[in-house]
């Protein structure tokens, strides 16, 4: 037995056979998912700005500091401002067009799932708002003290357009 | 000049890919310092002048840090090491020396051309896939090259049964290429309304982006870095100990677990069948893990005092310990009740640190010291500089990992707890900020001391007669 465990052709195949079997059961089969083909509510098409905005999203590296997943536990608690605006429960059919898909490992920020709906504790639209998105791209920690978020304000004014009419599509 | 770069002197290729290996460590060190800075004090970035601000803000060096650190640092030494000890192993010459030395020169270009292209932010905005399509060509054209290479060399061997170490690089370096191949979407097909299209984005569509992505990162771990780090864990024992393995039927390290990629992303909008199996597996990996530390302690009976005595043990002994963490943590993190509680914080940029520094740089080190005077013919510089190296390294990551361990737990407990404004949880994290930033500068003073010893010893005058080289055989086996 040990034997066998030690040839060389043993071995390889043994790991070929796991990595198929793997990429079957791990890859293959979710995608055969209709949850993850079948557009919900939150999932829409992009105009060609919205694109290039996300293509600015993906150049600037936003998306290792922000998460686009709202998470099952989290939803009536996660917190930006106001208790539990993180949003709805995100689902496969919320991504169908998209490509990458943005969901992230790190929150040095809050997540971005759904911040174009969000609103401050005064009731003020900031997340949908051009005005206060520009600014706060610009110099984040101008606007919000002890903010780690680096600022965007080299990006000329139709890459900033850009950008802001997709955090527009996040909502 | 061809004749110099393709240099079919043994041991040239793996002394190079050594010493580049090192470049390639000093650079990210210094990007992970100026980010752990940004981290603490962003208006940092307003002293930058403003024509280079876009090229060297956070998002942009973020994912030049991770790479270079992994595809330059980690992954050079580690085929530095291979074309060096498969032909010992196997008892015969390396298949080619101009081929190794050809993969170095693409190797260094692949390197050099994503110190370019990240800056620029050409980013395909996936995790560890990040460099555009035809840099990830490139790269599959190295890694056929190198299994050329290690295929040609234990086809001919002497050694009718190989030591385990070489299973491990025969392994990485064959299994890796297909795990590549599709986490990084390298064949540049997809269908679109049932038609075959073109496509060089690198990226799938929807959740399948998301789950084929971190089946990938976590492949990359377990069939590259694990298989070839532990690979050269099972050769620094016996050789730097004496003894022979404990184990040999310990040693097979068990593939199964490339089953675990959502283990990642727990509570993701991913299936939940999903989910759960890949948590099933990432439990079962404790078993591999569990001989192989079983299978260390073993073989290290009688021998714990050299962990004073001999530095190159020290490593291997420290970054054992960190690798046991690493995978009690990963396992542990595989559950999501403890997911929830760490996932998305300052823990998880801990927990890779102690995988990539801790362990698999840790071992490198002890392999660097034990055979970096082997291929350049000359004896370390300094042992005193080898001492400054080690504490500098531990005592700075010691102090960044504790640092962002504990601010993970912070932030998870201040998002789980509900009504806190967001940035209440982020200014929190400024003196944990500051605490890395002070470990991350001490281990970057170990990485230039490391640096300055070795080119010490490589400009030294006089090689030492090469006896040294011929010291050199298979450890000591069964």
């Amino acid at each position: 037995m040990a034997a066998r465990l030690q040839s060389l052709p043993v071995l390889l195949g043994g790991s070929i056979f796991f990595l198929i079997a793997g990429v079957f059961v791990t890859i293959f089969l979710p995608s055969l998912e209709p949850a993850a083909s079948t557009p919900t509510a939150y999932a829409r098409p992009y105009t060609e700005q919205e694109l290039r905005g996300r293509a600015i999203y993906i150049r600037e590296g936003c998306w290792y500091c922000h998460t686009q997943q709202v998470r099952p536990p989290e939803v009536n608690l996660g917190t930006v401002r106001v208790k539990g605006d993180i949003g709805p429960v995100s689902t496969p059919g919320d991504y169908v067009y998209q490509k990458p898909v943005l969901w992230g490992t790190t929150r040095q920020g809050p997540d971005l799932t759904h911040v174009a709906s969000r609103v401050d504790d005064k009731g003020f639209p900031y997340g949908s708002d051009y005005g206060w998105q520009r600014t706060h791209l610009q110099l984040p920690y101008a606007l919000i003290p002890g903010s780690v978020m680096p600022g965007f304000g080299y990006l000329p004014d139709d890459e900033m357009d850009a950008l802001i009419a997709y955090l527009f599509t996040l909502k | 000049m061809f004749s110099t770069l393709l240099s079919d002197e043994p041991g040239s290729a793996s002394r190079r890919f050594f010493l580049w290996a090192i470049v390639w460590l000093i650079a990210p060190v210094f990007i992970g310092l100026f980010m752990a800075i940004l981290l603490y004090a962003p208006p940092v970035q307003l002293l930058e002048p403003a024509w280079l601000r876009p090229y060297i803000n956070f998002g942009r060096i973020r994912p030049l840090h991770v790479n270079l650190a992994i595809f330059g640092w980690l992954s050079m030494v580690y085929v530095g090491a291979i074309y060096y000890l498969l032909p010992r192993l196997a008892g015969t010459k390396l298949f080619s020396e101009r081929l190794a030395n050809l993969t170095l020169v693409l190797w260094n270009l692949f390197v050099a051309a994503m110190v370019i292209s990240l800056p620029l932010g050409f980013n395909t905005g996936r995790k560890y896939a990040e460099v555009v399509w035809v840099l990830k060509v490139l790269f599959v054209a190295i890694l056929v090259l190198l299994a050329v290479n290690v295929w040609g060399t234990v086809r001919r061997r002497a050694e009718k049964n190989l030591y385990v170490s070489a299973w491990h690089f025969v392994l990485a370096a064959t299994v890796f290429i297909p795990v590549y191949i599709i986490g990084g979407k390298v064949v540049p097909l997809e269908i679109v309304n049932g038609q075959l299209a073109l496509d060089f984005s690198g990226a799938y569509v929807g959740m399948n982006d998301n789950i084929i992505n971190f089946f990938f990162v976590h492949n990359l771990f377990n069939v590259w870095f694990t298989t070839i780090a532990v690979g050269l864990a099972y050769y620094l024992l016996p050789k730097l100990t004496g003894k022979p393995l404990y184990s040999h039927r310990l040693a097979i390290w068990g593939f199964f677990t490339v089953w675990t990629g959502q283990h990642h992303q727990l509570w993701s909008p991913s299936p939940y069948w999903l989910q759960t199996l890949t948590v099933i597996f990432s439990i079962l990996a404790a078993i591999p893990t569990s001989a192989f530390l079983f299978n260390f302690y073993k073989t290290m009976e009688g021998r714990w005092s050299l962990v004073v005595s001999d530095i190159r043990v020290r490593w291997l002994v420290v970054g054992t310990i960190f690798w046991g963490l690493t995978c009690v943590q990963g396992v542990a993190q595989s559950f999501p009740n403890f997911s929830l509680g760490i996932h998305f914080t300052n823990w998880v940029i801990a927990h890779s640190h102690l995988a990539f520094v801790g362990d698999y740089s840790f071992w490198m080190f002890a392999l660097i010291y034990l055979l970096l005077p082997e291929v350049a013919h000359r004896p370390i510089y300094s042992r005193r500089l080898t001492e400054w190296h080690f504490w500098l390294t531990l005592g700075g990551l010691l102090i960044f990992m504790l640092a962002l361990f504990a601010a993970g737990l912070i932030q998870g407990q201040n998002w789980m707890t509900g009504g806190i404004p967001f940035i209440e949880t982020v200014r929190a994290m400024n003196s944990f900020f500051l605490a890395r930033l002070i470990g991350g500068a001490l281990m970057v003073v170990g990485q230039l001391v490391f640096a300055y010893n070795i080119y010490r010893t490589v400009s030294a005058r006089e090689p030492v007669p090469s006896r040294a080289v011929s010291a050199v055989a298979a450890p000591a086996s069964e």
